[in-house]
């Protein structure tokens, strides 16, 4: 065999043993976890105070609004497809939240009886919102048979001019405690943005690896047509996404309210490009049906622990999108290394 | 046949009625000037429209603003498209200052006055430029913060984070410098600069998180815009901080900041005299309008003492920010507070 068939990947020589495919198979299916932990272990010896417990809760309760969004944004392009309005879904429900609830600058002060009533009404109707957004979005993708990249990056748009017409560009602020409480309490000593975030994963990722929802899911973003002649309804299984993905950047919108204790025109701005990241690192693919949560949730986790670690530093913030634009790049040129000694070695 | 001859007599006068309003519009207004605001995702900014809007008004110009939505091109474009209305000037509060250079060439070619608002232009000659002095508000800041340092520590020493906006904003920028300029007459105290990119409220509240564990001494927080300090006073009210052990500090006087001045979370917020900014281009846009010379010295502008000098890219008003604590947080001048001057501005003569 040439290099070049090497190097596209033709089939070669099995591993001999089994239990050698078996530890190949297992470090090329979790390289974004080593990964994270090789950088984990380089920023704790170069940087001084960074090996410690509260980082470490940091960099998981930094990750809560970009994992969320990516989990949503994960489902739909693993089934084939592009979402990017989540962020603006995001920064359309904070505001809403913080409009409604909020007490000061542009927010109306609403106050229910009893006051932890706040808590699940604000929270519904942030994820009824979102769900909305992403019922409009399957709409046209699945109906009107309009391309998902067009069709989201118009709610992307005009979610985010919603988001400056309703706040007028004030800020909004002043949530009641009810709702603050989220993202002030910790649970066992893990603040509950993170408990959230591990749930969210954990609840998706069975969905997707154990439900036959999600096993659909996959095999449509493999090959749409395989699905269909076997009878699976692929158009409702893709509306399902797109009105999970809304729902799931609607909880997140709600969640950063909470944490930022209200919203700004503003909010959000750029987090779609670190849920794309994420994403990507994360393993899933760009062309669909491949991936798992588990590799997007420690693809999220690298991206925090790298802001983190400049913020730590002191360093200026363009290295951030410097390295996460070369990370992008390595997890393809990754991808493309993983399946090329997939197909020699397994 | 009686009643389809009233209606048509009545839509016949309403016809005449719409057709002559431009027109008895027209000889009321001076004309058209065109206000080319950066971005409408700040207090700031959309206060400054309607600021400019009613001054302008009070000088009988009719005002027209396009968002630039924190887009170069997009503002460039908007220059060209101006351009081709002809209006009588253009507002410019520019979203790189750099970038709208040539744009500024085009239009004071086309014979269209460039004034400058709120954003500093030195690269290029404009017709008139009305500014705060953003590295003043850095002075100012730096002023207050080592007085909060005395107050507290009995000497100007410890340790000062300072969450800037985006830094690509000449913004942000000159506060900074002007900030750090000051302070460096203070060699004990620590400044630790972090900067928001996009000046995005979540990416402060991080940065505030991430150093209260790296830096658990930080003894005041200075933020370069009100709405960045929500989130920093929502992280320290997270990790069990009260009112005033981390003490802040932000620059704009946005309603929020005066808010949390209010509530004690705040201790200064040196403002922009964005009213009086905007007034100032009033008072002055007959003459830039008539390309009529503007003299140097002293104006008062909203009851503030304001500097125009000759510089070289043109007359340049400077307008004093302010500090703002608690002892007069409440007092109308504020813009923070949105209770823009009643009175009418006049034209200098």
């Amino acid at each position: 065999m040439s290099r070049a068939d090497a190097a596209q990947g033709a089939p070669g020589p099995r591993l001999a043993t089994p239990a050698g495919r078996a530890v190949l198979g297992f470090g090329l299916d979790h390289l974004v976890w080593l990964i994270l932990i090789v950088v984990l272990a380089g920023f704790s010896l170069f940087i001084p105070n960074f090996f410690q417990i509260g980082i470490l809760l940091n960099i998981l309760e930094q990750s809560t609004f970009i994992g969320i969004l990516a989990v949503g944004l994960a489902l739909v392009v693993i089934a084939g497809h592009m979402d990017l309005s989540i962020e603006s879904v995001l920064a359309l429900t904070a505001m809403t939240t913080a409009l409604l609830f909020g007490s000061h600058g542009a927010g109306s002060g609403l106050v229910l009886q009893p006051e932890w009533l706040a808590l699940p009404v604000s929270l519904l109707l942030a994820v009824a919102l979102g769900a909305v957004i992403g019922a409009s979005n399957a709409f046209f993708v699945v109906r009107l048979r309009i391309n998902a990249f067009i069709v989201t990056l118009a709610s992307y748009i005009w979610c985010r001019g919603l988001v400056v017409a309703l706040s007028g560009g004030r800020s909004v602020y002043g949530l009641p405690d009810a709702i603050r409480a989220v993202a002030v309490t910790h649970v066992g000593g893990v603040p509950v943005l993170g408990v959230v975030l591990i749930l969210v994963f954990a609840a998706f990722a069975f969905v997707l690896t154990r439900t036959p929802f999600g096993r659909h899911l996959v095999m449509i973003g493999g090959n749409p047509v395989a699905p269909y002649r076997a009878g699976i309804r692929s158009d409702r299984l893709l509306a399902i996404a797109f009105i999970l993905a809304g729902a799931i950047a609607g909880l997140a919108g709600w969640l950063l309210a909470a944490r930022t204790a209200g919203a700004t025109a503003n909010l959000g701005t750029g987090m779609l490009f670190d849920a794309f990241a994420a994403v990507v690192i994360g393993g899933v693919s760009l062309k669909g049906g491949v991936g798992r949560l588990s590799g997007v949730f420690a693809g999220v986790l690298l991206l925090s622990a790298i802001s983190t670690a400049i913020n730590v530093m002191g360093m200026p913030p363009h290295y951030t999108l410097m390295i996460k634009g070369a990370l992008v790049l390595a997890a393809v040129l990754l991808d493309t290394a993983k399946t090329a000694l997939h197909k020699r070695y397994l | 046949m009686t009643t389809r001859r009233y209606w048509l007599a009545g839509a016949l006068a309403a016809l005449s009625l719409c057709a002559a309003q431009p027109g008895a519009w027209a000889q009321e207004s001076k004309g058209r000037v065109y206000y080319l605001v950066p971005t409408l995702l700040d207090e700031f900014q959309t206060e400054s429209v309607t600021a400019l809007e009613r001054f302008l008004g009070d000088v009988g110009y009719e005002t027209i603003s396009l968002d630039g939505q924190n887009r170069t091109d997009l503002q460039m474009n908007q220059i060209d498209d101006v351009i081709a209305l002809q209006p009588e000037a253009i507002v410019l509060a520019a979203v790189d200052f750099d970038a709208v250079r040539p744009g500024i060439d085009k239009a004071r070619e086309a014979g269209i006055p460039v004034v400058i608002f709120d954003r500093q232009i030195k690269s290029t000659p404009s017709d008139f430029t009305s500014v705060a002095g953003t590295v003043e508000i850095g002075r100012i800041a730096a002023a207050e913060i080592a007085r909060l340092l005395q107050e507290k520590k009995g000497s100007v020493s410890g340790k000062v984070l300072q969450i800037l906006g985006d830094p690509g904003d000449s913004y942000t920028l000159d506060i900074q410098q002007g900030f750090e300029e000051d302070m460096a007459a203070h060699p004990d105290v620590q400044i630790i600069t972090q900067p928001a990119l996009q000046w995005e409220a979540s990416r402060a509240g991080d940065i505030m998180s991430d150093q209260l564990l790296t830096n658990p001494d930080i003894d005041l927080v200075f933020v370069h815009a009100a709405h960045l300090a929500v989130p920093v006073t929502a992280i320290l009210e997270a990790r069990g901080k009260q009112p005033g052990d981390v003490m802040l500090v932000s620059s704009n006087g946005a309603p929020v900041g005066l808010d949390l001045i209010r509530r004690g979370w705040e201790q200064v917020e040196v403002e922009q005299p964005l009213y009086a900014q905007a007034a100032a281009v009033a008072m002055f846009m007959d003459k830039v309008v008539n390309k009529e010379p503007i003299e140097p010295g002293s104006y008062d502008v909203l009851g503030l003492e304001a500097t125009l000098t000759e510089e070289a890219w043109g007359p340049n008003l400077r307008i004093p920010g302010a500090a703002i604590t608690r002892d007069n947080v409440d007092e109308p001048r504020f813009w923070g507070n949105l209770q823009a001057p009643t009175e009418k501005v006049q034209p200098v003569e």
